[in-house]
């Protein structure tokens, strides 16, 4: 269990006079959805690409399954979801699914049975010999992701994710993403917005301008940053609150008014020593709550207002070189 | 393997299943029977010219003139006295389109070979071409006789030479004459030209299809950009080979039909030029081995302009250098259909940019020692393998790259960094 499905370990990769990833290292343990965090512009997708063996790194090394090999000799375990969606227009779909497959390794007679499973299960049977252009956005974006899945990969990447989905399709995404972690396969996945990851993520890592900020469980990191949160309702008598509130030993910061306050724990703060104190002294409480940040917040407080906008990036990447 | 197989497959399916390769199938022997068709047309039939002669000579020439011409099927000749007014009334008759033109002889013609041809149209090669020669052969048989020479004489005098001739190859006359040789020539040339250019032109947009698309990068996370180049390529001249084989059975069809097509007439100076030619299997060996020879080393530079493209448009206009390159090569071979042992032929055809057209229309043309189709091809060879490091660098770089298109010192770095 402790083998990871992907080691990233100090990959750097520089474009035409900016760097896009810089000295980047994590771990992706196997059965876990994992989220690649970070604003716009950090270097998510150059670090997928670089997984993917897509670009090869400056330097650092990547290592797949735990095995010696890159992504293209990996790739038949692999799935990728790219953030720019696209499938041949002018291919019938079923076509289009059995030639990704061949890519990926897979018979095409084999495929064709599977093919044809999740084109029903996503409600798509009767488009399975229209070309791809006469489907609707919603519709591609389904096939586009029966392809991704479809040779069943142990690893299944993808860049943003959500990003252009409908309702109903993000949902089946979901669902199908949370299936296969329950098989044991392992999903890595970036996006910018917080709030699906936090959803769905059991590890993640959060990058800004190309280098790592935090990584961990959520719950680690949650515990570890952002602090933690008290928030206290009294009930008419304040006991001695406001001395309890001034020990710094316990209380990084207090914001009490009146019959409200919100602590901030300190380092070493207990709030269970605070919540005896508390009633010692005589304080009636209608609310004692522990409250966890959110990533969001998290988020913000680690990578900053600056670095939410990247550094100028030359145009969309120009010159991969 | 595999997967340059699965490449391949879709290449040559989708192709094959999409209609425009079917209207490429029909019009293409549609389009060799024009080239057989159209010169006899354009050259041999341009209507039948109505003149006529006004007869200012003192002898009975003029007469005898216009029976001749009369005779000539591309003429209808009336002999009109020569008047004081009828050279105007004859411009009239011109410009009201009633007659074509005129012709005026005086007693100059037979002494100086002067003669005089108004016609509303003058530029017609046949029609003047004629003209000259009818009344050349006229003036030379007066003057004979007027030198006392019998005219039965000279008509044997003037029996036509018909210049039998033979492409010799390995010391044996092949049986192949001169104008079949040309012809093939001028063929193969037409079709090497055309076939590496269109089929190039698609590998093109096959590859800006799949950049525009985006399905790109998930292919390339698949399999390495190399093998996806080196599927498509193969996958496009596999078309063009599956083409091919139709076309060479249709065009085999309509030279044996010829003579139906063009009914008897036609078939007079046109089929002198353009005669049936005489494949053997070693022309077309080296018909083939120049057109995958050719189609390869184009189609890879194709392949690479269609990477660092990021639309059509940009496409249309990067693909300019290369068309050039190929159009100068087709230009060439009219140097090697006018004499295929010229220094200037021999180099074209050693030149791995223009040998692909080059060689096989000098080898068609005239004979030639293997050695020099060998190094010809030796070169060729070696190009491919140059040009094709090259290009798959561009195409490695280029194909996961948007915005504007790269400068050629940005190629260059691209080439060394890949």
């Amino acid at each position: 269990m402790s083998e990871a499905v992907v080691a990233v370990d100090r990959i750097t990769k520089r474009f035409a006079g900016h760097t896009a990833v810089d000295g980047l290292s994590l771990t992706v343990p196997r059965g876990v959805i994992y989220g690649l965090l970070g604003p716009n512009g950090a270097g998510k997708s150059t670090t997928i690409r670089m997984i993917l063996n897509i670009y090869a790194p400056d330097s650092g090394t990547v290592r797949l399954f735990g095995e010696d090999g890159t992504g293209h000799e990996h790739s038949a375990r692999i799935g990728y979801l790219p953030e720019e969606r696209g499938l041949y227009p002018k291919m019938r779909v079923l076509d289009v699914l059995l030639f990704l497959a061949e890519l990926k390794g897979v018979d095409r007679r084999a495929a064709r049975p599977k093919a044809l499973d999740w084109l029903a299960r996503l409600g798509l049977s009767d488009w399975r010999v229209r070309k791809v252009n006469e489907l609707s956005k919603g519709m591609q974006q389904k096939v586009q992701f029966i392809s991704t899945v479809l040779h069943e990969p142990d690893l299944l990447v993808m860049d943003e994710a959500f990003s252009g989905l409908d309702p109903v399709n993000s949902q089946v995404l979901k669902d199908t993403v949370l299936e296969l972690r329950a098989r044991g396969k392992t999903i890595l996945f970036s996006t910018h917005i917080m709030e699906q990851a936090e959803k769905v993520c059991d590890h993640v890592c959060i990058i800004a301008r190309g280098r790592k900020l935090v990584d961990g469980t959520l719950a680690d990191i949650k515990r570890t940053h952002g602090g933690r949160h008290v928030l206290i309702n009294f009930d008419g008598a304040r006991g001695d609150a406001d001395r309890i509130f001034a020990d710094r030993r316990q209380v990084a910061k207090a914001d009490a008014s009146g019959q409200f306050a919100e602590l901030e724990l300190a380092a070493q703060g207990d709030a269970q020593e605070i919540l005896r104190a508390l009633v010692t002294s005589g304080a009636r409480l209608s609310r004692f709550e522990l409250a966890e940040p959110s990533l969001n917040k998290i988020f913000i407080d680690l990578v900053g207002p600056e670095a939410a906008t990247p550094e100028a990036r030359p145009d969309v990447e120009v010159a991969r070189a | 393997m595999r997967k340059i197989l699965a490449v391949i497959r879709r290449e040559f399916v989708e192709r094959v299943r999409q209609r425009w390769f079917w209207v490429m199938v029909l019009l293409g022997p549609l389009f060799f029977g024009a080239i057989f068709i159209l010169p006899t047309l354009l050259t041999g039939k341009g209507g039948v010219r109505h003149i006529a002669v006004v007869d200012g000579t003192t002898s009975t020439f003029g007469a005898r003139l216009t029976e001749r011409l009369d005779r000539e099927s591309l003429f209808v000749a009336v002999r009109v006295p020569s008047g004081a007014h009828t050279v105007d009334s004859l411009m009239v008759a011109v410009d009201r389109k009633q007659i074509d033109g005129f012709l005026i002889l005086t007693d100059a013609a037979v002494d100086s070979g002067k003669a005089t041809y108004r016609a509303s149209n003058v530029s017609s090669f046949v029609t003047i071409g004629t003209l000259e020669r009818v009344i050349g052969e006229m003036v030379n048989a007066s003057r004979l006789e007027r030198e006392g020479v019998n005219p039965s004489l000279v008509t044997r005098a003037r029996i036509r030479v018909d210049l039998d001739s033979k492409k010799v190859s390995g010391g044996k006359a092949t049986g192949e004459s001169a104008a079949q040789s040309f012809s093939l020539a001028y063929f193969m040339g037409i079709i090497l030209y055309m076939a590496i250019l269109i089929y190039g032109i698609n590998v093109m947009s096959s590859v800006l299809e799949e950049k525009t698309t985006k399905i790109v990068e998930v292919l390339v996370s698949s399999l390495r950009p190399f093998q996806l180049m080196l599927g498509k390529v193969i996958g496009v001249g596999a078309v063009s080979i599956f083409q091919f084989l139709i076309w060479g059975v249709s065009a085999r069809f309509l030279i044996s039909q010829r003579r139906h097509l063009l009914g008897e007439q036609g078939i007079g100076e046109a089929s002198q030029v353009f005669q049936v030619p005489h494949v053997t299997g070693a022309t077309a060996a080296v018909f083939i081995a120049y057109f995958l020879g050719g189609f390869l080393l184009y189609s890879s530079m194709f392949a690479a302009v269609g990477a660092m493209s990021s639309n059509e448009q940009e496409a249309r206009q990067a693909q300019q250098p290369v068309t050039m390159l190929l159009v100068l090569s087709f230009i060439s071979m009219f140097a090697m259909l006018n004499d295929p042992g010229s220094t200037l032929s021999v180099t074209l055809s050693l030149i791995p940019l223009s040998s692909p057209i080059a060689m096989p229309v000098r080898w068609a043309a005239g004979n030639l020692p293997f050695q020099e189709v060998a190094l010809s091809l030796g070169i060729l060879f070696l190009s491919i393998v140059g040009v094709t490091w090259i290009a798959a660098r561009i195409y490695r770089v280029g194909i996961l790259m948007t915005g504007k298109r790269p400068s050629l010192k940005e190629l260059v770095r691209w080439v060394r960094a890949a």
